[in-house]
């Protein structure tokens, strides 16, 4: 599932163009869950605004284990260009854990595709290895 | 009014009035008597030291007047304007919010765009505020929860959308009173994603504000860039090449295109026609590519620069551009059809949501919403910025005001931004297209508008003399446009709350800045 956290929208678009015929992430499993408590992956974009930072924890909370994080763009990585504004928390990691981080302002839809693949990718290694 | 009005040489728009507090109401009176099209575009708070100024940016005959008023900084209030202009509601609470103006007689003084927890006592864009991040991110984790509305109240049946739905891409909220099916009323929170960029701004040079301001909405993003940009030329006196102008047009047209074809696609999705949405979002994926050709990058373009643009265009692309323009010329034709005749697309959209043409000038709408009611404004035409002027194109109104005519007006809109390209293409002047513009600013202060793709965008810019702009206002279209709504959603239908909203285009990384 998708949340947007105080981005924007540059990378919200990106992420909505990943369900479009082009691009087409079905393709390898990925699908677009509307509620927290079905979805597996949060993908969340922006810089985590501080009315945000709440709700961002309560969705993280609702979603069942195991679960994981991805971090969309460079507002979400670190809070980008708007690091260190006086609403914001600069980056989604210093509210909820991340498991990957997706650079760009936004990444292309290659680049998110990429990142959300190398994501599945460690957790089939993490498997063999007797991870969860 | 006898000595409290004084009217300053045009540098702000068209003229710019300096009014006492007290009288500020009866000036704004005789404007909205003298044209009763005369709406409020921006109010723009500025710390002078020890008053803030307001500054009443009303449209009036098709250009700005700006009212000014000072009130003193230890007691700052003044009375509303809302009874006059109803369209002034939520710039009055914003100023209330980063200023700490209190609007005498406002009928909902609530916080808008600050969190619940924000200290009281604290006002960002005040050049005296003390904003300490460590103190200010630490509360937040034992931030209080917003008040929740009772879930009934008498007959009356709370409804409440976001900050997180499957309907919204963006946070926000909607507290939305139904009587069984027949929605009353509907409460807006925004400032989910108010990430203080006014502010940073001011922090920021010239140079890199122009990349700030993209990030303000990464749909919208040139036009942002376009008119911070704009408004520091005016300051400066920086005089554009010809061909930039050819260039920052065709860029803003390609903007206005996948932004239609987004909102359009989107629609679609939220009637519930989910491949309408796939279609059109296919057909979005050229513009991408034409956008990337040109700027280099597919959504945040950075191509507006002070004094021009960042790059040419290659003699060699035109032909690919046109292609790919005259491919999606084609292809509306079968969307155009579909928004006429498709049985279903017009039962969830006609007669959804319709706002009177009086109602539109009342609340101040812009844009397509505005043109969807028949009222004709568009930047475009009104103050010809870049080489609008000399490029043929028809401003399109409907009369219907539903939410199907402020659809149809993006779709014949798609038709003219592919001439408008196309013209500007083969007119595109020859020479430089950039000039070199001194960093440092001289004091100053200036307006801007630019139509963006939902409507009528807004900037002041005022300049000190130093590399740092002094204040930055962005009034965006979605900010005017909401009232527009929460006015049309009452009395309706709950199932057509999403139609309704969707067709505002609404975009709330703009509306909360």
């Amino acid at each position: 599932m998708h949340f947007n956290s105080g981005a924007c929208n540059g990378c919200d678009i990106e992420v909505v163009a990943l369900l479009t015929p082009r691009y087409d992430v079905e393709r390898f499993g990925i699908k677009l869950e509307p509620s927290p408590r079905h979805a597996d992956v949060l993908l969340t974009t922006g810089a985590v605004t501080r009315q945000c930072t709440e709700r961002l924890k309560r969705i993280y909370e609702q979603m069942p284990e195991p679960k994981f994080v991805v971090a969309i763009g460079a507002c979400a990585c670190s809070g980008g260009v708007f690091k260190g504004n006086y609403n914001v928390m600069d980056g989604v990691d210093k509210v909820i854990p991340v498991n990957a981080y997706i650079p760009g302002c936004p990444p292309k839809p290659e680049a998110i595709i990429d990142g959300v693949v190398k994501l599945l990718n460690s957790l089939k290694e993490a498997k063999t290895n007797g991870g969860k | 009014m006898g000595g409290s009005l004084q009217i300053q040489p045009a540098h702000l728009g068209k003229a710019s009035i300096q009014v006492k507090a007290e009288s500020n109401r009866d000036a704004l009176k005789l404007l909205v008597e003298a044209d009763k099209n005369a709406g409020i575009i921006a109010l723009t708070g500025v710390d002078l030291g020890a008053q803030i100024g307001l500054l009443y940016h009303i449209r009036t005959n098709g250009a700005v007047i700006t009212l000014k008023s000072e009130v003193p900084k230890e007691s700052p209030r003044i009375p509303t304007i809302t009874d006059i202009i109803p369209g002034a509601l939520f710039h009055e609470r914003e100023a209330a919010d980063l200023f700490g103006v209190v609007f005498e007689g406002h009928p909902n003084p609530a916080r808008i765009v600050l969190p619940e927890d924000w200290s009281e006592n604290l006002y960002p864009l005040r050049k005296d505020a003390k904003i300490d991040n460590a103190t200010v991110k630490c509360e937040s984790s034992k931030s209080k929860p917003e008040p929740v509305p009772p879930q009934s109240d008498g007959s009356l049946v709370n409804i409440i959308i976001g900050p997180q739905h499957p309907a919204l891409l963006e946070p926000e909220k909607f507290s939305v009173k139904v009587n069984g099916e027949i929605v009353k009323q509907v409460e807006p929170r925004i400032g989910y994603v108010h990430r203080g960029v006014e502010k940073a701004a001011e922090q920021r040079t010239y140079l890199q504000d122009v990349y700030l301001v993209e990030r303000i909405c990464g749909i919208c993003n040139s036009c942002h860039a376009t008119c911070f940009v704009e408004a520091v030329e005016k300051i400066l006196g920086t005089q554009v090449p010809p061909r930039a102008k050819y260039i920052r047009t065709i860029i803003l047209e390609l903007n206005r295109l996948h932004s239609h074809l987004l909102l359009l696609g989107h629609a679609g999705l939220e009637i519930g026609y989910e491949t309408l949405f796939q279609y059109m979002w296919r057909d979005r994926e050229p513009i991408m590519d034409v956008t990337e050709l040109l700027t280099g990058n597919r959504v945040i373009s950075s191509a507006i620069a002070v004094g021009g643009v960042r790059r040419d265009i290659r003699e060699s692309d035109v032909p690919k551009i046109k292609a790919v323009l005259a491919d999606l010329k084609k292809k509306m034709a079968l969307y155009r059809q579909l928004y006429t005749n498709e049985r279903t697309l017009k039962m969830r959209t006609q007669n959804v949501g319709t706002l009177s043409k009086e109602d539109a000038v009342k609340l101040c709408v812009v844009g397509p919403v505005a043109r969807g009611s028949g009222v004709n404004i568009d930047v475009r035409k009104e103050e010809p910025y870049e080489a609008y002027g000399e490029i043929p194109f028809k401003l399109i109104t409907y009369n219907t005001g539903d939410s199907w005519a402020r659809f149809m007006v993006r779709i014949d809109e798609i038709d003219e931004s592919i001439s408008i390209i196309d013209y500007a293409l083969d007119h595109l002047p020859a020479g430089p297209f950039r000039v070199r513009a001194p960093r440092v600013v001289a004091a100053g202060e200036a307006v801007n508008r630019v139509e963006a793709p939902r409507g009528e965008l807004f900037y002041y810019v005022k300049s000190n003399g130093t590399a740092y702009p002094e204040r930055v206002k962005v009034r965006t279209p979605t900010y005017a446009n909401l009232p527009a709504f929460l006015k049309t959603a009452e009395g309706g239908n709950i199932a057509d709350v999403p139609a309704n909203f969707v067709s505002l285009d609404p975009c709330f990384s703009c509306t909360d800045r």
